[in-house]
Protein backbone atom coordinates (compact mmCIF):
# COMPACT_ATOMS: atom_id res chain seq x y z
CA UNK A 1 0.00 0.00 0.00
CA UNK A 2 2.87 2.61 0.58
CA UNK A 3 4.05 2.75 -2.87
CA UNK A 4 0.20 3.32 -3.55
CA UNK A 5 0.07 6.04 -0.96
CA UNK A 6 3.36 7.83 -2.24
CA UNK A 7 1.36 7.65 -6.11
CA UNK A 8 -1.76 8.96 -5.05
CA UNK A 9 -0.26 11.82 -2.47
CA UNK A 10 1.48 13.42 -5.91
CA UNK A 11 -1.94 13.87 -7.29
CA UNK A 12 -2.48 16.40 -4.41
CA UNK A 13 -1.05 19.63 -5.68
CA UNK A 14 0.44 20.79 -2.37
CA UNK A 15 2.83 17.35 -2.88
CA UNK A 16 3.39 18.07 -6.33
CA UNK A 17 6.61 19.07 -6.33
CA UNK A 18 8.04 16.57 -3.84
CA UNK A 19 10.26 13.64 -4.64
CA UNK A 20 8.98 9.76 -3.73
CA UNK A 21 12.11 10.29 -0.43
CA UNK A 22 10.38 13.52 0.38
CA UNK A 23 6.81 11.90 0.61
CA UNK A 24 8.02 8.85 2.36
CA UNK A 25 7.52 10.11 6.06
CA UNK A 26 4.35 11.44 5.05
CA UNK A 27 2.79 8.62 3.53
CA UNK A 28 4.37 6.78 6.49
CA UNK A 29 1.70 8.88 9.11
CA UNK A 30 -1.50 8.14 6.28
CA UNK A 31 -4.08 6.36 7.64
CA UNK A 32 -6.29 4.18 5.84
CA UNK A 33 -10.33 4.19 6.52
CA UNK A 34 -12.90 1.81 5.20
CA UNK A 35 -16.40 3.31 4.90
CA UNK A 36 -19.36 1.84 3.63
CA UNK A 37 -22.68 3.27 2.29
CA UNK A 38 -23.96 6.07 4.23
CA UNK A 39 -20.87 6.16 6.92
CA UNK A 40 -20.17 10.16 7.53
CA UNK A 41 -17.16 10.80 6.55
CA UNK A 42 -17.26 14.63 8.34
CA UNK A 43 -20.38 16.76 8.78
CA UNK A 44 -20.69 20.38 7.99
CA UNK A 45 -19.51 23.10 10.46
CA UNK A 46 -17.68 20.49 12.01
CA UNK A 47 -13.77 21.82 12.70
CA UNK A 48 -11.92 20.07 10.04
CA UNK A 49 -8.42 18.75 11.48
CA UNK A 50 -7.58 16.02 8.50
CA UNK A 51 -7.07 16.07 4.72
CA UNK A 52 -8.88 13.35 2.88
CA UNK A 53 -8.01 11.39 -0.59
CA UNK A 54 -10.30 8.57 -1.84
CA UNK A 55 -8.74 5.65 -3.11
CA UNK A 56 -11.75 4.22 -4.27
CA UNK A 57 -15.50 4.55 -3.94
CA UNK A 58 -17.69 7.41 -4.55
CA UNK A 59 -19.03 10.13 -1.78
CA UNK A 60 -21.26 12.62 -1.87
CA UNK A 61 -20.85 16.23 -0.98
CA UNK A 62 -23.93 17.55 0.76
CA UNK A 63 -25.44 20.38 2.62
CA UNK A 64 -28.79 21.52 3.48
CA UNK A 65 -31.54 23.15 1.23
CA UNK A 66 -34.28 26.08 2.89
CA UNK A 67 -36.19 23.24 4.03
CA UNK A 68 -33.65 21.25 5.79
CA UNK A 69 -33.26 18.42 3.29
CA UNK A 70 -30.42 16.68 1.53
CA UNK A 71 -29.07 19.04 -1.22
CA UNK A 72 -26.00 17.63 -3.15
CA UNK A 73 -24.10 20.05 -4.40
CA UNK A 74 -21.10 17.38 -5.94
CA UNK A 75 -19.71 13.79 -6.19
CA UNK A 76 -16.50 12.55 -5.53
CA UNK A 77 -14.13 9.33 -6.65
CA UNK A 78 -11.17 7.80 -6.78
CA UNK A 79 -7.99 10.62 -6.56
CA UNK A 80 -10.03 12.85 -5.39
CA UNK A 81 -8.81 15.18 -2.25
CA UNK A 82 -11.27 16.45 0.40
CA UNK A 83 -10.48 19.59 2.73
CA UNK A 84 -6.42 19.89 2.15
CA UNK A 85 -7.19 23.40 3.83
CA UNK A 86 -8.17 21.42 7.26
CA UNK A 87 -4.06 21.05 7.22
CA UNK A 88 -3.66 24.82 7.93
CA UNK A 89 -6.26 25.77 9.29
CA UNK A 90 -9.00 24.46 11.50
CA UNK A 91 -12.24 25.87 10.28
CA UNK A 92 -15.29 24.42 10.19
CA UNK A 93 -16.51 21.91 7.31
CA UNK A 94 -18.16 23.80 4.67
CA UNK A 95 -20.10 20.47 3.49
CA UNK A 96 -20.51 16.87 4.83
CA UNK A 97 -19.47 14.20 3.04
CA UNK A 98 -20.91 10.61 3.04
CA UNK A 99 -20.28 7.73 1.57
CA UNK A 100 -22.01 6.42 -1.41
CA UNK A 101 -20.85 2.48 -1.57
CA UNK A 102 -18.23 1.04 0.21
CA UNK A 103 -15.15 3.75 0.11
CA UNK A 104 -11.83 3.31 1.29
CA UNK A 105 -10.21 6.91 2.15
CA UNK A 106 -6.72 8.03 2.87
CA UNK A 107 -6.47 10.39 5.97
CA UNK A 108 -3.22 12.85 6.70
CA UNK A 109 -4.29 14.31 10.09
CA UNK A 110 -3.41 18.07 10.85
CA UNK A 111 -1.11 17.26 13.98
CA UNK A 112 1.07 14.27 12.05
CA UNK A 113 1.29 17.15 9.07
CA UNK A 114 3.01 19.87 10.70
CA UNK A 115 4.89 17.37 13.35
CA UNK A 116 6.94 16.63 9.35
CA UNK A 117 7.16 20.00 8.55
CA UNK A 118 8.81 21.26 11.81
CA UNK A 119 10.79 18.38 11.54
CA UNK A 120 11.92 19.72 7.97
CA UNK A 121 11.31 23.34 6.90
CA UNK A 122 12.03 22.28 3.37
CA UNK A 123 9.19 20.54 2.76
CA UNK A 124 7.66 24.44 3.60
CA UNK A 125 8.72 25.96 0.59
CA UNK A 126 7.96 23.32 -1.70
CA UNK A 127 3.92 23.40 -0.34
CA UNK A 128 3.93 27.50 -0.10
CA UNK A 129 5.09 27.15 -3.74
CA UNK A 130 2.46 24.65 -4.65
CA UNK A 131 -0.30 27.06 -2.63
CA UNK A 132 1.18 30.41 -4.85
CA UNK A 133 0.84 28.84 -8.00
CA UNK A 134 -2.60 27.29 -7.17
CA UNK A 135 -3.67 30.81 -6.17
CA UNK A 136 -2.83 32.39 -9.67
CA UNK A 137 -4.13 29.89 -11.14
CA UNK A 138 -6.97 30.76 -9.41
CA UNK A 139 -6.70 34.83 -10.26
CA UNK A 140 -6.63 34.31 -13.52
CA UNK A 141 -10.46 32.12 -13.41
CA UNK A 142 -11.46 35.08 -11.25
CA UNK A 143 -10.57 37.18 -13.43
CA UNK A 144 -12.16 35.28 -16.70
CA UNK A 145 -15.46 35.44 -14.39
CA UNK A 146 -15.20 38.91 -14.08
CA UNK A 147 -14.71 39.02 -17.96
CA UNK A 148 -17.80 37.08 -18.46
CA UNK A 149 -20.24 38.64 -16.49
CA UNK A 150 -19.30 42.09 -18.29
CA UNK A 151 -20.00 40.64 -21.45
CA UNK A 152 -23.31 38.86 -20.13
CA UNK A 153 -24.23 42.22 -19.07
CA UNK A 154 -23.89 43.62 -22.39
CA UNK A 155 -25.72 40.61 -23.84
CA UNK A 156 -22.83 39.14 -25.79
CA UNK A 157 -22.04 35.38 -25.59
CA UNK A 158 -20.44 34.99 -28.20
CA UNK A 159 -17.33 34.11 -25.63
CA UNK A 160 -19.44 30.39 -25.65
CA UNK A 161 -17.94 29.97 -28.83
CA UNK A 162 -14.08 29.91 -28.16
CA UNK A 163 -13.70 28.83 -24.35
CA UNK A 164 -14.31 24.94 -24.17
CA UNK A 165 -10.44 23.94 -24.67
CA UNK A 166 -10.20 26.33 -21.30
CA UNK A 167 -12.84 24.42 -20.15
CA UNK A 168 -11.09 21.14 -20.73
CA UNK A 169 -8.42 22.14 -18.83
CA UNK A 170 -10.14 23.42 -15.92
CA UNK A 171 -12.27 20.17 -15.91
CA UNK A 172 -9.40 18.03 -15.60
CA UNK A 173 -8.09 19.85 -12.35
CA UNK A 174 -9.18 19.47 -9.09
CA UNK A 175 -9.14 23.43 -8.40
CA UNK A 176 -12.09 24.76 -6.95
CA UNK A 177 -11.43 28.08 -9.19
CA UNK A 178 -11.81 25.80 -12.17
CA UNK A 179 -14.93 24.09 -10.85
CA UNK A 180 -16.48 27.20 -10.18
CA UNK A 181 -15.88 28.63 -13.31
CA UNK A 182 -17.00 25.67 -15.32
CA UNK A 183 -19.97 25.50 -13.05
CA UNK A 184 -20.40 29.51 -14.30
CA UNK A 185 -19.65 28.52 -17.73
CA UNK A 186 -22.96 25.89 -18.03
CA UNK A 187 -24.94 28.18 -16.56
CA UNK A 188 -24.31 30.83 -18.76
CA UNK A 189 -24.91 28.15 -21.46
CA UNK A 190 -28.17 27.50 -19.62
CA UNK A 191 -29.23 31.21 -19.89
CA UNK A 192 -28.23 31.83 -23.04
CA UNK A 193 -30.46 28.90 -24.27
CA UNK A 194 -33.52 30.38 -22.48
CA UNK A 195 -32.96 33.73 -23.85
CA UNK A 196 -32.82 32.16 -27.17
CA UNK A 197 -36.43 30.24 -26.54
CA UNK A 198 -38.09 33.72 -25.05
CA UNK A 199 -36.91 35.59 -28.66
CA UNK A 200 -38.50 32.39 -30.53
CA UNK A 201 -41.67 32.31 -28.47
CA UNK A 202 -43.35 35.15 -30.22
CA UNK A 203 -46.57 36.80 -28.56
CA UNK A 204 -49.97 38.18 -30.22
CA UNK A 205 -50.56 41.28 -29.15
CA UNK A 206 -54.24 41.86 -27.17
CA UNK A 207 -56.12 45.08 -27.82
CA UNK A 208 -59.44 46.08 -28.50
CA UNK A 209 -60.37 49.45 -29.91
CA UNK A 210 -63.46 50.81 -28.35
CA UNK A 211 -65.26 51.70 -31.66
CA UNK A 212 -67.32 53.77 -30.48
CA UNK A 213 -65.62 56.47 -28.54
CA UNK A 214 -63.08 56.61 -31.72
CA UNK A 215 -66.18 57.70 -33.13
CA UNK A 216 -67.06 60.14 -30.59
CA UNK A 217 -63.56 61.55 -30.45
CA UNK A 218 -63.44 61.87 -34.31
CA UNK A 219 -66.59 63.70 -34.43
CA UNK A 220 -65.66 66.13 -31.32
CA UNK A 221 -62.53 67.05 -33.14
CA UNK A 222 -64.22 67.11 -36.50
CA UNK A 223 -67.60 69.40 -35.71
CA UNK A 224 -65.05 72.43 -34.26
CA UNK A 225 -64.48 76.07 -35.91
CA UNK A 226 -61.30 75.13 -36.54
CA UNK A 227 -61.19 72.12 -38.24
CA UNK A 228 -63.86 73.03 -40.61
CA UNK A 229 -61.01 76.09 -41.27
CA UNK A 230 -57.97 74.05 -41.54
CA UNK A 231 -59.81 71.76 -43.73
CA UNK A 232 -61.17 74.52 -46.40
CA UNK A 233 -57.76 76.52 -45.99
CA UNK A 234 -55.65 72.57 -46.24
CA UNK A 235 -57.79 72.21 -49.86
CA UNK A 236 -56.91 75.76 -51.36
CA UNK A 237 -53.54 75.19 -50.82
CA UNK A 238 -53.56 71.84 -52.47
CA UNK A 239 -55.33 73.11 -55.30
CA UNK A 240 -52.61 76.32 -55.29
CA UNK A 241 -50.03 73.98 -55.73
CA UNK A 242 -51.32 71.50 -58.05
CA UNK A 243 -51.70 75.11 -60.28
CA UNK A 244 -48.21 75.67 -59.44
CA UNK A 245 -46.75 72.64 -60.50
CA UNK A 246 -48.94 72.37 -63.88
CA UNK A 247 -47.62 75.54 -64.73
CA UNK B 1 -45.34 66.30 -57.16
CA UNK B 2 -42.07 64.92 -56.25
CA UNK B 3 -39.88 68.12 -55.53
CA UNK B 4 -40.70 70.07 -52.18
CA UNK B 5 -43.00 66.89 -50.35
CA UNK B 6 -43.87 67.87 -46.85
CA UNK B 7 -43.47 64.83 -44.75
CA UNK B 8 -45.08 65.17 -41.18
CA UNK B 9 -44.43 62.55 -38.15
CA UNK B 10 -47.54 62.34 -35.70
CA UNK B 11 -48.18 60.38 -32.64
CA UNK B 12 -51.29 60.79 -30.43
CA UNK B 13 -49.16 60.06 -27.35
CA UNK B 14 -45.77 61.55 -25.98
CA UNK B 15 -42.48 59.67 -26.07
CA UNK B 16 -43.45 57.56 -28.57
CA UNK B 17 -40.27 58.56 -30.61
CA UNK B 18 -41.14 60.78 -33.06
CA UNK B 19 -38.02 63.46 -32.45
CA UNK B 20 -35.59 60.85 -32.65
CA UNK B 21 -37.55 58.89 -35.93
CA UNK B 22 -37.64 61.99 -37.90
CA UNK B 23 -33.89 63.46 -36.83
CA UNK B 24 -32.85 60.10 -38.27
CA UNK B 25 -35.43 59.92 -41.48
CA UNK B 26 -33.80 63.49 -42.22
CA UNK B 27 -30.36 61.94 -42.13
CA UNK B 28 -30.85 59.15 -43.84
CA UNK B 29 -32.27 61.05 -46.69
CA UNK B 30 -29.26 63.74 -46.59
CA UNK B 31 -27.17 61.02 -46.61
CA UNK B 32 -28.52 59.20 -49.76
CA UNK B 33 -28.11 62.99 -51.34
CA UNK B 34 -31.64 64.48 -51.44
CA UNK B 35 -32.09 68.40 -50.24
CA UNK B 36 -33.57 67.82 -47.00
CA UNK B 37 -35.49 70.27 -43.95
CA UNK B 38 -36.24 69.82 -40.93
CA UNK B 39 -38.91 71.78 -38.62
CA UNK B 40 -39.31 71.59 -34.95
CA UNK B 41 -43.68 72.32 -34.92
CA UNK B 42 -43.45 70.78 -31.23
CA UNK B 43 -43.30 74.67 -29.99
CA UNK B 44 -44.84 73.56 -26.59
CA UNK B 45 -41.57 71.48 -25.73
CA UNK B 46 -38.88 71.72 -28.73
CA UNK B 47 -36.38 68.74 -28.45
CA UNK B 48 -35.44 67.73 -32.25
CA UNK B 49 -32.74 70.48 -32.01
CA UNK B 50 -30.56 68.83 -29.26
CA UNK B 51 -30.16 65.16 -32.01
CA UNK B 52 -28.60 67.85 -34.21
CA UNK B 53 -26.23 69.20 -32.09
CA UNK B 54 -27.89 72.87 -31.58
CA UNK B 55 -27.97 73.85 -27.81
CA UNK B 56 -29.33 76.76 -26.37
CA UNK B 57 -26.00 79.18 -27.05
CA UNK B 58 -25.63 77.91 -30.43
CA UNK B 59 -28.93 78.94 -31.46
CA UNK B 60 -30.53 82.13 -33.20
CA UNK B 61 -33.33 83.07 -35.04
CA UNK B 62 -35.88 80.27 -34.29
CA UNK B 63 -39.70 79.06 -36.02
CA UNK B 64 -40.92 81.66 -33.50
CA UNK B 65 -39.22 84.46 -35.02
CA UNK B 66 -40.57 84.50 -37.84
CA UNK B 67 -44.02 83.26 -37.19
CA UNK B 68 -43.92 86.72 -35.48
CA UNK B 69 -42.75 88.63 -38.27
CA UNK B 70 -39.06 88.74 -36.76
CA UNK B 71 -37.30 87.17 -39.72
CA UNK B 72 -37.55 85.32 -43.08
CA UNK B 73 -37.87 81.66 -42.67
CA UNK B 74 -35.03 81.10 -44.30
CA UNK B 75 -33.10 83.04 -41.38
CA UNK B 76 -34.16 80.71 -39.56
CA UNK B 77 -32.67 77.89 -40.53
CA UNK B 78 -29.63 75.99 -39.54
CA UNK B 79 -27.25 74.66 -41.64
CA UNK B 80 -26.60 70.89 -40.21
CA UNK B 81 -23.82 69.89 -42.60
CA UNK B 82 -21.55 73.16 -41.91
CA UNK B 83 -22.01 72.65 -38.69
CA UNK B 84 -22.27 69.06 -37.67
CA UNK B 85 -19.68 68.95 -35.16
CA UNK B 86 -18.15 65.61 -33.90
CA UNK B 87 -20.14 63.50 -32.48
CA UNK B 88 -19.61 60.52 -34.50
CA UNK B 89 -22.96 59.70 -35.99
CA UNK B 90 -23.27 63.35 -37.09
CA UNK B 91 -19.85 64.11 -38.55
CA UNK B 92 -21.21 62.00 -41.02
CA UNK B 93 -23.48 64.78 -42.17
CA UNK B 94 -20.80 67.30 -42.96
CA UNK B 95 -21.50 68.81 -46.23
CA UNK B 96 -25.01 67.44 -46.63
CA UNK B 97 -27.63 69.62 -47.87
CA UNK B 98 -29.57 69.42 -44.46
CA UNK B 99 -31.44 72.41 -42.41
CA UNK B 100 -33.19 72.74 -38.98
CA UNK B 101 -35.61 75.53 -38.26
CA UNK B 102 -35.53 74.99 -34.59
CA UNK B 103 -38.25 76.03 -32.00
CA UNK B 104 -37.38 78.40 -29.61
CA UNK B 105 -36.86 77.24 -26.00
CA UNK B 106 -37.92 80.27 -24.21
CA UNK B 107 -40.69 80.45 -22.36
CA UNK B 108 -41.88 83.91 -22.96
CA UNK B 109 -41.81 82.70 -26.59
CA UNK B 110 -42.96 79.70 -26.22
CA UNK B 111 -46.42 81.19 -24.20
CA UNK B 112 -46.75 84.27 -26.64
CA UNK B 113 -47.17 81.36 -29.85
CA UNK B 114 -49.57 79.37 -27.73
CA UNK B 115 -51.73 82.43 -26.74
CA UNK B 116 -51.78 84.11 -30.22
CA UNK B 117 -52.39 80.90 -32.35
CA UNK B 118 -50.60 79.59 -35.42
CA UNK B 119 -51.25 81.24 -38.40
CA UNK B 120 -52.14 78.97 -40.96
CA UNK B 121 -51.45 81.11 -43.89
CA UNK B 122 -48.14 82.15 -42.56
CA UNK B 123 -46.85 79.08 -40.94
CA UNK B 124 -47.52 77.52 -44.67
CA UNK B 125 -45.85 80.41 -46.38
CA UNK B 126 -43.06 79.80 -44.63
CA UNK B 127 -42.87 76.10 -45.51
CA UNK B 128 -43.37 76.81 -49.62
CA UNK B 129 -40.82 79.52 -48.95
CA UNK B 130 -38.44 77.34 -47.21
CA UNK B 131 -38.64 74.46 -50.00
CA UNK B 132 -38.43 77.07 -53.08
CA UNK B 133 -35.19 79.12 -51.05
CA UNK B 134 -33.37 75.54 -50.19
CA UNK B 135 -34.42 74.08 -53.14
CA UNK B 136 -35.76 70.59 -50.97
CA UNK B 137 -36.71 67.84 -52.12
CA UNK B 138 -38.12 66.97 -48.54
CA UNK B 139 -39.53 68.56 -45.38
CA UNK B 140 -40.20 66.87 -42.43
CA UNK B 141 -41.61 68.44 -39.65
CA UNK B 142 -41.51 67.17 -35.85
CA UNK B 143 -44.86 67.63 -34.08
CA UNK B 144 -46.38 67.90 -30.59
CA UNK B 145 -48.25 64.84 -29.40
CA UNK B 146 -51.62 64.76 -29.83
CA UNK B 147 -54.83 66.55 -31.66
CA UNK B 148 -54.43 70.21 -30.63
CA UNK B 149 -54.68 73.29 -33.19
CA UNK B 150 -51.10 72.74 -34.54
CA UNK B 151 -50.70 69.06 -35.24
CA UNK B 152 -53.98 69.40 -37.26
CA UNK B 153 -52.11 72.65 -39.37
CA UNK B 154 -49.72 70.28 -40.33
CA UNK B 155 -51.27 67.04 -41.39
CA UNK B 156 -53.46 69.43 -43.59
CA UNK B 157 -50.82 70.79 -45.31
CA UNK B 158 -49.07 67.46 -45.70
CA UNK B 159 -48.19 65.28 -48.11
CA UNK B 160 -47.04 61.82 -46.59
CA UNK B 161 -48.34 61.52 -42.46
CA UNK B 162 -46.37 59.03 -40.62
CA UNK B 163 -48.13 58.02 -37.57
CA UNK B 164 -45.73 56.50 -34.98
CA UNK B 165 -47.45 54.40 -31.90
CA UNK B 166 -46.03 51.88 -29.68
CA UNK B 167 -48.12 48.28 -29.38
CA UNK B 168 -49.70 49.51 -26.04
CA UNK B 169 -53.53 49.94 -25.83
CA UNK B 170 -53.81 53.40 -25.02
CA UNK B 171 -51.69 54.36 -28.24
CA UNK B 172 -53.63 52.10 -30.04
CA UNK B 173 -57.02 53.63 -29.47
CA UNK B 174 -55.60 57.29 -30.04
CA UNK B 175 -54.08 56.24 -33.16
CA UNK B 176 -57.44 55.36 -34.44
CA UNK B 177 -58.46 58.70 -33.83
CA UNK B 178 -55.33 60.67 -35.59
CA UNK B 179 -56.19 58.16 -38.75
CA UNK B 180 -59.25 59.10 -38.98
CA UNK B 181 -59.21 62.78 -38.86
CA UNK B 182 -55.69 62.60 -41.15
CA UNK B 183 -57.61 60.75 -43.84
CA UNK B 184 -60.57 63.01 -43.64
CA UNK B 185 -58.27 66.14 -43.85
CA UNK B 186 -56.94 64.52 -47.13
CA UNK B 187 -53.63 63.82 -46.69
CA UNK B 188 -52.61 61.85 -49.98
CA UNK B 189 -50.38 59.13 -47.68
CA UNK B 190 -50.64 57.81 -44.76
CA UNK B 191 -48.28 55.04 -43.31
CA UNK B 192 -47.96 54.01 -39.54
CA UNK B 193 -44.60 53.13 -38.10
CA UNK B 194 -44.24 50.88 -34.40
CA UNK B 195 -41.89 52.02 -32.27
CA UNK B 196 -40.38 50.98 -29.03
CA UNK B 197 -42.14 47.38 -30.54
CA UNK B 198 -41.26 43.72 -27.34
CA UNK B 199 -38.81 41.33 -29.71
CA UNK B 200 -41.27 38.51 -28.80
CA UNK B 201 -44.01 40.69 -30.46
CA UNK B 202 -45.51 38.72 -33.47
CA UNK B 203 -44.92 41.38 -35.78
CA UNK B 204 -46.89 39.41 -38.25
CA UNK B 205 -49.73 38.98 -36.88
CA UNK B 206 -50.02 42.98 -35.54
CA UNK B 207 -49.31 44.16 -39.28
CA UNK B 208 -52.12 42.41 -40.31
CA UNK B 209 -54.37 44.12 -37.67
CA UNK B 210 -53.18 47.18 -37.89
CA UNK B 211 -53.63 47.75 -41.18
CA UNK B 212 -56.96 46.05 -41.32
CA UNK B 213 -58.12 48.38 -38.55
CA UNK B 214 -56.10 51.76 -39.33
CA UNK B 215 -56.94 51.11 -43.43
CA UNK B 216 -53.00 52.01 -44.01
CA UNK B 217 -49.42 50.20 -44.21
CA UNK B 218 -47.37 49.70 -41.56
CA UNK B 219 -43.76 50.49 -43.07
CA UNK B 220 -41.69 49.24 -40.33
CA UNK B 221 -41.14 48.16 -36.39
CA UNK B 222 -38.27 49.47 -34.57
CA UNK B 223 -37.73 47.65 -31.14
CA UNK B 224 -37.60 48.80 -28.04
CA UNK B 225 -33.64 48.91 -27.42
CA UNK B 226 -31.69 50.38 -24.30
CA UNK B 227 -29.19 51.22 -26.95
CA UNK B 228 -31.37 54.14 -28.26
CA UNK B 229 -32.23 54.55 -24.72
CA UNK B 230 -29.09 55.05 -23.45
CA UNK B 231 -27.68 57.27 -26.68
CA UNK B 232 -30.34 60.11 -24.40
CA UNK B 233 -30.72 61.86 -28.08
CA UNK B 234 -27.50 63.00 -28.00
CA UNK B 235 -26.23 61.55 -31.40
CA UNK B 236 -28.12 60.52 -34.59
CA UNK B 237 -28.45 56.65 -33.62
CA UNK B 238 -28.59 55.68 -37.10
CA UNK B 239 -25.92 57.39 -38.30
CA UNK B 240 -23.43 56.25 -35.06
CA UNK B 241 -24.97 52.63 -34.72
CA UNK B 242 -25.30 52.08 -38.07
CA UNK B 243 -25.24 48.13 -37.95
CA UNK B 244 -28.12 48.31 -34.89
CA UNK B 245 -31.43 46.72 -35.37
CA UNK B 246 -33.18 49.99 -34.70
CA UNK B 247 -31.05 51.36 -37.28
CA UNK B 248 -31.71 48.53 -40.01
CA UNK B 249 -35.47 49.21 -39.52
CA UNK B 250 -35.14 52.66 -39.79
CA UNK B 251 -33.34 52.52 -42.73
CA UNK B 252 -35.75 50.60 -44.59
CA UNK B 253 -38.40 53.15 -43.26
CA UNK B 254 -36.56 56.06 -44.87
CA UNK B 255 -36.34 53.49 -47.93
CA UNK B 256 -39.64 53.00 -48.38
CA UNK B 257 -40.59 56.86 -47.93
CA UNK B 258 -37.61 58.10 -50.52
CA UNK B 259 -39.46 55.62 -52.99
CA UNK B 260 -43.01 56.58 -52.26
CA UNK B 261 -44.46 57.88 -55.44
N1 LIG C 1 -37.11 52.11 -29.89
C1 LIG C 1 -36.76 52.73 -28.75
N2 LIG C 1 -36.23 52.00 -27.73
C2 LIG C 1 -35.86 52.64 -26.58
N3 LIG C 1 -35.98 53.94 -26.35
C3 LIG C 1 -36.50 54.70 -27.32
C4 LIG C 1 -36.92 54.15 -28.58
N4 LIG C 1 -37.38 55.16 -29.34
C5 LIG C 1 -37.26 56.29 -28.61
N5 LIG C 1 -36.73 56.03 -27.40
C6 LIG C 1 -36.47 56.98 -26.30
O1 LIG C 1 -37.73 57.49 -25.88
C7 LIG C 1 -37.62 58.85 -25.51
C8 LIG C 1 -38.60 59.69 -26.31
O2 LIG C 1 -38.14 59.75 -27.65
P1 LIG C 1 -38.43 61.02 -28.55
O3 LIG C 1 -38.06 62.28 -27.83
O4 LIG C 1 -37.85 60.77 -29.87
O5 LIG C 1 -40.01 60.90 -28.60
P2 LIG C 1 -41.09 62.00 -28.94
O6 LIG C 1 -42.25 61.24 -29.45
O7 LIG C 1 -40.50 63.03 -29.81
O8 LIG C 1 -41.39 62.59 -27.53
P3 LIG C 1 -42.28 63.90 -27.23
O9 LIG C 1 -43.68 63.46 -27.38
O10 LIG C 1 -41.90 64.24 -25.82
O11 LIG C 1 -41.86 64.93 -28.23
C9 LIG C 1 -36.18 59.24 -25.73
O12 LIG C 1 -35.50 59.13 -24.51
C10 LIG C 1 -35.66 58.20 -26.70
O13 LIG C 1 -34.28 57.98 -26.53
MG1 LIG D 1 -40.45 65.17 -29.67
Amino acid sequence: MSEDIIQQLKTVYLFRGLSDEALSPLAQKVGVLKLMRDDVLMRKGERGESLYMIHDGWMKVVTEDSRGGELIINKCGPGETIGEMALFDQAPRSASVIALEDVTVLELKQDDFQKILDERPGLSLVIIHGLSSRLRFSTTYIEKAIDWSQKIAEGDYSFIDYTPTLLRRAGSDEDKAGQLLSAFFKMVKRVKEREDGLKQQVEKLTFEIDQARRKREFDEITSTELYTRIKEQARKLREQRFERQDE
Amino acid sequence: MNKGRIISIHSFRGGTGKSNITANLAAQAALAGKRVGVVDADIQSPGIHVLFGLNESKMGRTLNDFLHGKCAIVEAAFAVGKNSGDAEGRAKLAGKDLWLIPSSIAGREISQVLRSGYDFNKLNEGLQTLIKELNLDYLFIDTHPGLNEETLLSIAISDIIIVILRPDDQDIQGTAVTVDVARSLDVPKMILLVNKALPKLDRADIKARFEAEFDAPVAGFMPLTFDLAENASKDLFSLSRPEHEWSLALREVAGAVLAMK
